[in-house]
């Protein structure tokens, strides 16, 4: 089981990225299907809800996703979308606590003491090392008379009590979702949680929590080699767009995070204007609308999150980022490129199901089957989609073949695209299999209202599954020899990968 | 139902107007409150209580197939797609002495080889063609060839799908590819700290037994084709196989379409390598392994309980309270309480055919090493020293029972669970009395099956960490085995 409150960094950046490709390629909708399905409404103050009613089981898949991720951080912030989202689990005024106002004075303290603390800790080599001990020493006992007042974990205690499966959140560069599934009779539970979570939160216990992610930190990008290499492949491709930051910070960034900054930041937009919700499962989307009404209509909106003004310059020449490290060799190829809903997308969506769809993919074929050099290859857009992007190719060679052989194999299919016109068959079978995906997509309502809040959070609308397919199914061959082309350049390359220590 | 519930429920069914709302798009449904939301009560989520859940367990058909074969079949017409597994006895278990990895290269290759009728690029070609997909695995104790496909393209993959059953190639050329993968896979298996932790814990657990049994460098380059094509025959037969379909289908038609499919696939006695009972060893170890990381991983257990064990239950409500989820002892305690770790957890795998593995896990920094160790054995040993809490005990069973439902949420994941209880034997009347069986255990069952079946002074424990910056030595916890990596250079 995925006990982690945030399943963010890796895996969003990277695993999810791979499932949104899968699904953005593919998960188109069901042309009529789901347009009949999805049921739109709006509130007052901005919030958006998504509804599919489905009656398979007397289940409930309730997902809100923030859009606001760690792209909207300034640099004194870094890691903090993500570490809110921890700490979003921590409880409000009234849950989580036995006493709030004999709490917070206390709250208060610790946050000067742990303020003093980084203030001594930043003069580095000039720290007064006595001064250090004491104002840890306080903190720790600070923390300690804290605690006395809080209800451990009641936000998963309650879920919990009532049957509530899969109760998570993740953090990426694009946004922050919060999940839980219920049983179908227990969705006023959920809008008063969540309601109250949204307008209350009291962020108890951060000093600790910092620690807790520190220890993801190292769990995820610096114990594995393969985390490493893609936090560190990706800071390396962007100059200037915040995409290039890692989701979960650099270890100084989260070292230097206060619970201010995490207030500040949470009431600015953590609010209903800023949010989507998508309800699928076993409910009936009239009472579910008078619920979120009654729950979250009298919540005032927040700060719209302003668009980023940084633009990524066009790359003048190829990078080349190495990881040495206690593994064997891994390879990652990324090509600026813009993001959805942009015409251009579409096409990499295309060269995507062309390149590394299945086994009859172009790259599967040569580089595992014919050539041998490689025992895997995907490709995905990452690490973001609210910006523009990465088209990213990712291969594992097989020894005793070396990252440079794979990555010329590689260049010699990008140069066919150029050259070769994608056939009619080619692009026939891909609008099969988003034909396919259009229906997958919606077997599970976590999965459907994963779709949903994405896409209408990064697209716009989650109208954007709709009209994919048809779309994808105007593309010609000559935009795959165009885009690939434009895109597959060595100026506009990067080149990430493992070497053996 | 309480009184405010029920207004609610009134509320709700009057159908009430706009108000505040804007509506969006053609599908958007007139809505809003009739009534001021100032008006409405708002619940409290420690108190509120719930309308009653109507739900059934939703019940497969089970059919036997002229030839043997069990079939389990469950119609679900809402999206045009059908899945069907094969479930066959078979599995790692067996591999013979020598060449460990032939039913993981016999499950990749079976797939990935063709079959006499259709070579295995032809295979390829015409599944994605028609976005269907055939995958063939074996694991330790199952061998499954499962299919998903479009409703309009049932009938072609369903008979690709009995060619691969009945006839596949094991093409050479895919036969050496597979075979390639798996080195590099065993290349790599020291790559990830975790992995090896795990392998390491699982070998100490169930020492020379088939299952901790790994393949090596040499037992893959010793697996024949011949191999291959030899366990496809001994293990693949009518009698041998059980089928889960769920989706799309019509019920009449699917049975013909098996029947047809099937008919004159030769049954012959079954025969199954013996394989022993895992011994009980109840010696503490201290496993060690050099990695320059700056997080150590961190795990330890013993052997544990298998599915016909009647204090599953009691265990089952045991493993929530010590390292089930947020709520557990161990993450409140080591994550939250004390901020050494992001992941901490615990569990016993019920074993389906031997007894499976108690195993608590963990990582965190190197300098907080011995400490978050310590700590883990120590909340252990806690299960065994006094009672639970009645809230504990509560929480534990309400959350176990309520979130029931959820193993049902799917309709293919329906008929899979309810094969999987038929091919490993489970208990008639497992499912159904499965709540009533949690809602039984006390508090005092509970430290009963945690004395009797936890053994913190017995745990094998392993490391793989720098221990250079470990906090203290590990061999505060005993005399500490190193283990040394042997990359396959």
């Amino acid at each position: 089981m995925i006990l982690n409150a945030s399943e963010v960094v890796m895996k969003i950046a990277y695993r999810l990225a791979i499932l949104l490709v899968l699904s953005l390629s593919a998960a188109t909708a069901f042309g009529e299907g789901l347009a009949d399905k999805v049921q739109e409404y709006t509130l007052k103050n901005g919030m958006k809800l998504l509804m599919v009613p489905r009656h398979t089981s007397p289940t409930v898949a309730a997902w809100i996703r923030f859009k606001v991720g760690s792209v909207d951080e300034r640099s004194d912030e870094r890691g903090l979308a993500h570490l809110l989202e921890h700490m979003l689990f921590k409880g409000t005024t009234t849950l989580g606590t036995k006493d709030y106002a004999a709490e917070k004075p206390l709250l208060e303290k610790i946050e000067a003491t742990a303020q003093q603390l980084m203030a001594e800790q930043s003069k580095g080599e000039l720290a007064d090392k006595a001064e250090l001990a004491r104002l840890t020493k306080d903190l720790d006992l600070l923390e300690k008379e804290a605690g006395k007042y809080v209800v451990k974990e009641e936000f998963a205690d309650i879920y919990a009590r009532n049957g509530g499966s899969g109760y998570n959140a993740f953090t990426s560069k694009d946004g922050t979702t919060y999940i839980i599934n219920l049983p179908a009779n227990k969705m006023e539970l959920w809008a008063a949680i969540e309601s109250d979570r949204m307008q209350h939160a009291v962020l108890r216990e951060f000093y600790t929590e910092m620690k807790v992610v520190k220890e993801e930190r190292r769990r995820s990008y610096e114990a594995e080699p393969e985390g490493k290499l893609w936090e560190t492949f990706i800071a390396d491709a962007f100059n200037a767009h915040p995409n290039g930051q890692p989701t979960i910070g650099w270890m100084s960034d989260i070292n230097n995070l206060t619970r201010t900054k995490a207030e500040r930041f949470l009431h600015k937009y953590y609010a209903p204007n800023n949010a989507i919700m998508a309800i699928v499962g076993d409910i009936d989307p009239q009472q579910t609308i008078n619920l979120v009404e009654k729950y979250f209509g009298a919540i005032p909106p927040g700060t719209p999150v302003p668009p980023i003004a940084v633009e990524e310059p066009p790359q003048s020449g190829e990078k080349r980022t190495e990881v040495v490290g206690d593994a064997e060799p891994e390879l990652m190829i990324g090509f600026h490129k813009p993001t959805l809903p942009a015409p251009d997308d579409y096409v990499f969506d295309v060269i995507d199901m062309l390149l590394t769809n299945g086994r009859t993919s172009r790259l599967y074929k040569k580089l595992v089957q014919e050539k041998q050099l490689a025992t895997s290859v995907s490709a995905f857009s990452a690490p973001g989609s609210r910006y523009p992007n990465l088209f990213i190719i990712d291969a594992s060679p097989r020894a005793p073949h070396t990252v440079s052989e794979v990555e010329s194999a590689i260049y010699e299919e990008l140069d066919r695209l150029k050259t070769e016109p994608m056939t009619d068959k080619e692009l026939q079978q891909i609008l099969n299999h988003l034909e396919f995906e259009e229906s997958r997509q919606m077997v599970s309502n976590g999965g459907l209202a994963r779709n949903l809040t994405e896409y209408e959070a990064v697209a716009g609308s989650w109208r954007y599954l709709i009209d994919h397919r048809q779309k994808v199914a105007q593309i010609t061959a000559a935009d795959v020899m165009r885009v690939a082309k434009q895109y597959f350049t060595r100026e506009n390359r990067n080149v990430g990968f493992i070497t053996k220590k | 139902m309480n009184s405010m519930k029920r207004l609610l429920f009134l509320a709700w069914s009057v159908a009430l107007v706009a108000g505040c709302a804007t509506t969006q798009g053609a599908s958007t449904r007139e809505a809003a409150p009739k009534e001021s939301p100032a008006a409405q009560q708002k619940a409290d989520p420690r108190t509120m209580s719930f309308p009653a859940l109507k739900f059934e367990i939703p019940k497969s058909e089970r059919v036997q197939l002229k030839n043997g074969m069990i079939v389990y079949l469950l119609q679900d017409h809402e999206l045009p797609i059908v899945n069907l597994t094969a479930y066959l006895n078979a599995g790692s278990i067996y591999d013979p002495p020598g060449k460990v990895g032939l039913a993981a290269l016999t499950g990749a290759a079976l797939r990935s080889g063709g079959t006499l009728d259709t070579p295995p690029d032809q295979l390829d070609r015409e599944l994605e063609f028609m976005a269907s997909s055939i995958e063939s695995s074996i694991g330790t104790d199952s061998a499954n060839v499962s299919l998903t496909t479009l409703t309009r393209n049932l009938e072609r993959t369903l008979a690709l799908f009995g060619e691969l059953m009945r006839k596949p190639a094991f093409d050479t050329s895919r036969v050496e590819l597979a075979r390639m993968h798996a080195i590099e896979g065993i290349r790599r298996q020291n790559d990830d700290p975790k992995g090896i932790a795990n392998r390491e814990l699982n070998m100490a657990i169930y020492p020379d037994h088939p299952l901790s049994r790994i393949p090596t460098l040499a037992s893959v380059k010793a697996i024949t084709r011949e191999d291959m094509l030899n366990f496809q025959k001994r293990y693949f037969y009518p009698a041998n196989t059980m089928i889960a379909v769920s989706g799309d289908f019509d019920r009449e038609q699917m049975l013909k379409s098996l029947e047809a499919l099937f008919a004159g696939w030769p049954n012959h006695p079954a025969s199954f390598p013996v394989v022993p009972v895992p011994s009980e060893d109840k010696s503490a170890a201290v496993l060690h392994v050099q990695k320059e990381v700056s997080q150590s991983v961190i795990r330890m257990g013993h052997l544990g309980i298998d599915k016909n064990n009647p204090d599953l239950y009691a265990l089952k409500v045991m493993d929530f309270i010590l390292g089930g989820g947020f709520t557990s002892r161990l993450t409140q305690e080591i994550r939250s309480n004390q901020g050494l770790a992001y992941n901490v957890d615990s569990y016993f795998e019920t074993g389906r055919r031997f007894r499976g593995p108690f195993i608590a896990e963990t990582e965190t920094k190197s300098e907080t090493t011995v400490k978050a160790t310590t700590l883990l054995r120590s909340i252990i040993a806690g299960m065994t020293l006094a009672e639970v809490s009645e809230t504990e005990l509560n929480l534990a069973k309400d959350s176990i029972i309520n979130s029931f439902i959820f193993g049902f949420a799917r309709s293919d994941a329906v008929v899979n669970q309810q094969v999987r209880l038929e091919f490993y034997g489970y208990p008639q009347g497992y499912l159904e009395n499965y709540r009533d069986n949690i809602a039984r255990v006390t508090r005092a069952d509970v430290l009963r099956v945690a004395r009797k079946y936890l053994h913190p002074d017995a745990m094998k424990l392993v490391v793989v960490g720098d221990q250079k910056k470990f906090d203290q030595p590990l061999s505060t916890f005993g005399s500490v085995r190193e283990i040394s990596l042997d990359n396959n250079k």
